[in-house]
Protein backbone atom coordinates (compact mmCIF):
# COMPACT_ATOMS: atom_id res chain seq x y z
CA UNK A 1 0.00 0.00 0.00
CA UNK A 2 1.14 3.29 -0.51
CA UNK A 3 1.46 5.85 1.82
CA UNK A 4 -1.02 8.81 1.06
CA UNK A 5 1.81 11.45 0.50
CA UNK A 6 3.44 8.75 -2.32
CA UNK A 7 -0.08 8.49 -3.80
CA UNK A 8 -0.39 12.38 -4.22
CA UNK A 9 2.92 12.50 -5.47
CA UNK A 10 2.70 9.67 -7.62
CA UNK A 11 -0.66 11.12 -8.98
CA UNK A 12 1.28 14.65 -9.52
CA UNK A 13 3.95 13.04 -11.74
CA UNK A 14 1.59 10.90 -13.69
CA UNK A 15 -0.91 14.44 -14.11
CA UNK A 16 2.68 16.07 -15.11
CA UNK A 17 3.42 13.19 -18.16
CA UNK A 18 -0.11 13.75 -19.40
CA UNK A 19 0.56 17.75 -19.75
CA UNK A 20 4.16 16.87 -21.36
CA UNK A 21 2.38 14.22 -23.95
CA UNK A 22 -0.18 16.84 -24.90
CA UNK A 23 1.81 19.94 -25.33
CA UNK A 24 4.83 18.08 -26.30
CA UNK A 25 7.21 20.06 -23.43
CA UNK A 26 9.67 18.76 -21.74
CA UNK A 27 10.26 18.72 -17.54
CA UNK A 28 12.52 21.60 -18.05
CA UNK A 29 9.74 23.82 -20.82
CA UNK A 30 7.88 23.50 -17.46
CA UNK A 31 10.18 24.86 -15.91
CA UNK A 32 11.21 27.45 -18.46
CA UNK A 33 7.32 28.31 -18.68
CA UNK A 34 6.92 29.08 -15.14
CA UNK A 35 10.38 30.84 -14.55
CA UNK A 36 9.50 32.84 -17.23
CA UNK A 37 6.17 34.13 -16.23
CA UNK A 38 3.52 33.39 -13.36
CA UNK A 39 0.63 34.60 -15.39
CA UNK A 40 -1.49 32.60 -16.66
CA UNK A 41 -3.83 34.30 -19.62
CA UNK A 42 -5.29 31.45 -21.31
CA UNK A 43 -7.88 30.71 -18.28
CA UNK A 44 -9.30 34.21 -18.21
CA UNK A 45 -9.55 33.50 -22.09
CA UNK A 46 -11.66 30.60 -21.73
CA UNK A 47 -14.12 32.51 -19.30
CA UNK A 48 -14.77 35.31 -21.43
CA UNK A 49 -15.15 33.26 -24.78
CA UNK A 50 -17.87 31.01 -22.84
CA UNK A 51 -19.52 33.82 -21.59
CA UNK A 52 -19.43 35.73 -25.25
CA UNK A 53 -22.82 36.02 -27.01
CA UNK A 54 -21.96 35.24 -30.52
CA UNK A 55 -22.50 38.05 -32.98
CA UNK A 56 -22.43 40.52 -30.47
CA UNK A 57 -19.62 43.49 -31.16
CA UNK A 58 -19.00 42.39 -34.56
CA UNK A 59 -19.75 45.39 -35.83
CA UNK A 60 -16.11 46.75 -34.49
CA UNK A 61 -14.38 43.95 -36.75
CA UNK A 62 -16.35 45.35 -39.37
CA UNK A 63 -15.10 48.76 -39.12
CA UNK A 64 -12.47 50.19 -41.65
CA UNK A 65 -10.04 51.10 -38.76
CA UNK A 66 -10.04 47.61 -37.41
CA UNK A 67 -9.85 45.82 -40.74
CA UNK A 68 -6.29 48.34 -41.84
CA UNK A 69 -5.18 47.16 -38.53
CA UNK A 70 -5.05 43.81 -39.23
CA UNK A 71 -4.74 43.48 -43.03
CA UNK A 72 -2.24 45.89 -43.98
CA UNK A 73 0.93 45.27 -45.03
CA UNK A 74 3.63 45.93 -42.56
CA UNK A 75 5.12 49.13 -42.24
CA UNK A 76 2.30 50.92 -44.02
CA UNK A 77 0.05 51.23 -41.15
CA UNK A 78 0.29 52.27 -37.73
CA UNK A 79 0.96 49.18 -35.54
CA UNK A 80 -1.53 50.39 -32.95
CA UNK A 81 -4.86 50.22 -32.30
CA UNK A 82 -6.63 51.41 -29.29
CA UNK A 83 -10.46 50.51 -28.57
CA UNK A 84 -11.63 52.81 -25.46
CA UNK A 85 -14.74 52.75 -23.99
CA UNK A 86 -16.26 53.44 -20.53
CA UNK A 87 -16.70 49.94 -18.09
CA UNK A 88 -19.49 47.49 -19.14
CA UNK A 89 -19.69 48.78 -22.79
CA UNK A 90 -18.18 45.36 -23.67
CA UNK A 91 -14.59 46.10 -24.79
CA UNK A 92 -13.52 42.61 -23.28
CA UNK A 93 -15.90 40.56 -25.32
CA UNK A 94 -15.58 41.75 -28.51
CA UNK A 95 -14.80 38.27 -30.40
CA UNK B 1 -10.48 39.60 -31.10
CA UNK B 2 -8.18 37.26 -30.06
CA UNK B 3 -10.33 34.64 -31.32
CA UNK B 4 -11.28 36.49 -34.62
CA UNK B 5 -7.32 37.25 -35.08
CA UNK B 6 -6.78 33.53 -34.42
CA UNK B 7 -9.26 32.75 -37.11
CA UNK B 8 -7.61 34.86 -39.52
CA UNK B 9 -4.47 33.36 -38.51
CA UNK B 10 -5.11 29.32 -39.20
CA UNK B 11 -2.48 28.07 -41.47
CA UNK B 12 -0.03 30.80 -41.09
CA UNK B 13 2.44 31.89 -39.26
CA UNK B 14 0.97 34.74 -37.31
CA UNK B 15 0.99 34.38 -33.76
CA UNK B 16 -1.87 35.99 -31.86
CA UNK B 17 -1.73 36.37 -28.13
CA UNK B 18 -3.45 38.09 -25.22
CA UNK B 19 -3.35 39.15 -21.55
CA UNK B 20 -6.15 40.45 -19.85
CA UNK B 21 -5.35 42.89 -16.95
CA UNK B 22 -6.99 42.92 -13.78
CA UNK B 23 -6.76 45.24 -10.97
CA UNK B 24 -7.06 42.39 -8.53
CA UNK B 25 -4.16 40.76 -9.96
CA UNK B 26 -1.79 44.06 -9.87
CA UNK B 27 0.91 42.91 -7.33
CA UNK B 28 1.70 40.66 -9.84
CA UNK B 29 1.15 41.99 -13.06
CA UNK B 30 4.36 43.76 -13.53
CA UNK B 31 5.60 44.64 -16.81
CA UNK B 32 8.38 41.91 -16.67
CA UNK B 33 5.52 39.10 -15.97
CA UNK B 34 3.10 40.66 -18.49
CA UNK B 35 5.67 40.41 -20.96
CA UNK B 36 6.98 37.03 -19.82
CA UNK B 37 3.37 35.81 -20.38
CA UNK B 38 3.22 37.10 -24.08
CA UNK B 39 6.78 35.31 -24.53
CA UNK B 40 4.72 32.24 -23.04
CA UNK B 41 2.48 31.95 -25.32
CA UNK B 42 4.62 32.59 -28.50
CA UNK B 43 7.14 29.30 -27.25
CA UNK B 44 3.92 27.11 -26.15
CA UNK B 45 3.25 27.56 -29.77
CA UNK B 46 6.48 26.95 -31.78
CA UNK B 47 8.88 25.22 -29.05
CA UNK B 48 11.63 27.00 -26.70
CA UNK B 49 14.28 28.34 -28.96
CA UNK B 50 17.58 27.39 -27.44
CA UNK B 51 18.49 31.58 -26.68
CA UNK B 52 15.79 30.86 -24.42
CA UNK B 53 16.84 27.82 -22.42
CA UNK B 54 20.28 28.94 -22.47
CA UNK B 55 19.37 31.87 -20.55
CA UNK B 56 17.21 29.72 -17.73
CA UNK B 57 20.33 27.60 -17.68
CA UNK B 58 22.53 30.73 -16.88
CA UNK B 59 20.01 32.25 -14.40
CA UNK B 60 19.72 29.05 -12.72
CA UNK B 61 23.58 28.60 -12.11
CA UNK B 62 24.23 32.01 -11.07
CA UNK B 63 21.47 33.20 -8.94
CA UNK B 64 19.61 30.46 -8.00
CA UNK B 65 16.85 30.97 -11.20
CA UNK B 66 15.47 34.10 -10.56
CA UNK B 67 13.77 35.59 -13.19
CA UNK B 68 14.59 37.96 -16.15
CA UNK B 69 15.25 41.25 -16.09
CA UNK B 70 12.59 43.78 -18.10
CA UNK B 71 15.53 44.78 -20.51
CA UNK B 72 16.41 40.95 -21.25
CA UNK B 73 13.16 40.41 -21.25
CA UNK B 74 12.27 42.95 -24.57
CA UNK B 75 15.59 41.67 -26.17
CA UNK B 76 14.31 38.45 -26.21
CA UNK B 77 10.42 38.99 -27.16
CA UNK B 78 12.59 41.30 -30.37
CA UNK B 79 14.48 38.12 -31.18
CA UNK B 80 11.23 35.58 -30.84
CA UNK B 81 9.12 37.87 -33.16
CA UNK B 82 11.69 38.24 -35.60
CA UNK B 83 10.87 34.63 -36.79
CA UNK B 84 7.34 34.90 -37.22
CA UNK B 85 5.16 36.37 -40.68
CA UNK B 86 3.61 38.45 -38.17
CA UNK B 87 2.10 38.51 -34.67
CA UNK B 88 -1.06 40.05 -32.56
CA UNK B 89 -0.98 41.20 -29.16
CA UNK B 90 -4.06 42.05 -27.53
CA UNK B 91 -3.85 43.54 -24.21
CA UNK B 92 -7.14 43.90 -22.69
CA UNK B 93 -8.52 46.64 -19.85
CA UNK B 94 -4.93 48.39 -19.84
CA UNK B 95 -6.54 50.90 -17.45
CA UNK B 96 -6.55 48.26 -14.67
CA UNK B 97 -2.46 48.11 -13.89
CA UNK B 98 -0.62 50.34 -11.71
CA UNK B 99 0.29 53.68 -13.52
CA UNK B 100 3.65 52.74 -13.19
CA UNK B 101 3.56 49.35 -14.81
CA UNK B 102 1.10 51.06 -17.63
CA UNK B 103 3.86 53.23 -18.46
CA UNK B 104 6.61 50.81 -18.66
CA UNK B 105 4.59 48.46 -20.37
CA UNK B 106 3.39 50.92 -22.85
CA UNK B 107 7.32 52.52 -23.68
CA UNK B 108 8.47 48.18 -23.77
CA UNK B 109 5.51 47.69 -26.66
CA UNK B 110 7.25 50.70 -28.22
CA UNK B 111 10.71 49.39 -28.06
CA UNK B 112 9.59 46.10 -29.33
CA UNK B 113 7.55 47.65 -32.23
CA UNK B 114 10.24 50.31 -33.38
CA UNK B 115 12.43 46.21 -34.19
CA UNK B 116 9.26 44.63 -35.21
CA UNK B 117 7.53 45.78 -38.52
CA UNK B 118 5.57 42.38 -38.37
CA UNK B 119 3.69 43.04 -34.88
CA UNK B 120 0.44 44.96 -34.11
CA UNK B 121 -0.88 45.82 -31.00
CA UNK B 122 -4.60 46.00 -29.95
CA UNK B 123 -5.52 47.75 -26.81
CA UNK B 124 -8.61 48.01 -24.77
CA UNK B 125 -9.41 50.64 -22.00
CA UNK B 126 -11.14 53.30 -20.81
CA UNK B 127 -10.71 56.72 -22.20
CA UNK B 128 -8.67 58.29 -19.52
CA UNK B 129 -5.53 56.53 -20.37
CA UNK B 130 -6.09 57.97 -24.17
CA UNK B 131 -2.88 60.68 -23.19
CA UNK B 132 -0.97 58.31 -21.97
CA UNK B 133 -1.02 55.77 -25.13
CA UNK B 134 -0.80 58.77 -27.26
CA UNK B 135 2.28 59.82 -25.30
CA UNK B 136 4.27 56.35 -26.87
CA UNK B 137 1.91 56.11 -29.93
CA UNK B 138 0.65 59.56 -31.77
CA UNK B 139 -0.57 58.25 -34.57
CA UNK B 140 -2.33 55.26 -32.74
CA UNK B 141 -5.50 54.63 -34.16
CA UNK B 142 -8.48 54.36 -31.99
CA UNK B 143 -12.13 52.91 -32.11
CA UNK B 144 -14.82 54.31 -29.24
CA UNK B 145 -16.54 51.05 -28.53
CA UNK B 146 -20.52 51.76 -27.39
CA UNK B 147 -22.93 49.37 -26.94
CA UNK B 148 -25.65 49.50 -29.84
CA UNK B 149 -29.54 48.95 -29.90
CA UNK B 150 -28.86 45.51 -31.92
CA UNK B 151 -26.32 43.93 -29.19
CA UNK B 152 -28.49 44.72 -26.21
CA UNK B 153 -31.00 43.42 -28.52
CA UNK B 154 -29.84 39.77 -29.13
CA UNK B 155 -28.27 39.64 -25.66
CA UNK B 156 -31.49 40.45 -23.48
CA UNK B 157 -33.16 37.75 -26.01
CA UNK B 158 -30.90 34.76 -25.13
CA UNK B 159 -31.16 36.08 -21.15
CA UNK B 160 -34.79 35.65 -21.35
CA UNK B 161 -34.69 32.56 -23.62
CA UNK B 162 -32.87 30.95 -20.48
CA UNK B 163 -34.55 32.55 -17.73
CA UNK B 164 -35.10 29.71 -15.00
CA UNK B 165 -38.78 31.41 -13.98
CA UNK B 166 -40.19 32.31 -17.40
CA UNK B 167 -43.80 31.97 -16.34
CA UNK B 168 -43.18 34.87 -14.02
CA UNK B 169 -42.95 37.58 -17.10
CA UNK B 170 -46.19 38.00 -19.68
CA UNK B 171 -45.90 39.02 -23.33
CA UNK B 172 -46.08 42.57 -22.08
CA UNK B 173 -43.84 42.97 -19.79
CA UNK B 174 -41.16 40.93 -21.74
CA UNK B 175 -42.13 43.53 -24.89
CA UNK B 176 -41.35 46.50 -22.21
CA UNK B 177 -37.85 44.91 -21.51
CA UNK B 178 -36.85 44.22 -25.20
CA UNK B 179 -37.55 47.75 -26.36
CA UNK B 180 -36.89 50.29 -22.92
CA UNK B 181 -33.48 48.73 -22.29
CA UNK B 182 -32.33 48.98 -25.33
CA UNK B 183 -33.29 52.67 -25.43
CA UNK B 184 -32.39 53.86 -21.96
CA UNK B 185 -28.62 52.58 -22.85
CA UNK B 186 -28.17 54.08 -26.02
CA UNK B 187 -29.05 57.58 -24.37
CA UNK B 188 -26.16 56.66 -21.40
Amino acid sequence: MLSGRQQVTGNINSFNSIINFITGIDAEGLQIMRWLSPLEPQQRHQDVRSDRLDGVGNWVLETTEFRKWSDTEDGLIEPVLFCCGDPGVGKTYLR
Amino acid sequence: MIDSLCDQAAGKDVAVVGLYCDFLAQHEQSTTNILGAILKQLVSRGGIPGYIREAFQKAKREFGGRGLRLPDMVEILKKTITSLERMYICIDALDELVPKHRRELLRSLKEIIRASSNMRVLLTGRPHIDDEIVECFDKAVRIPIVPIQDDIRSYLQMRIDVDTTPKAMDAELRADIMRIIPEKISEM
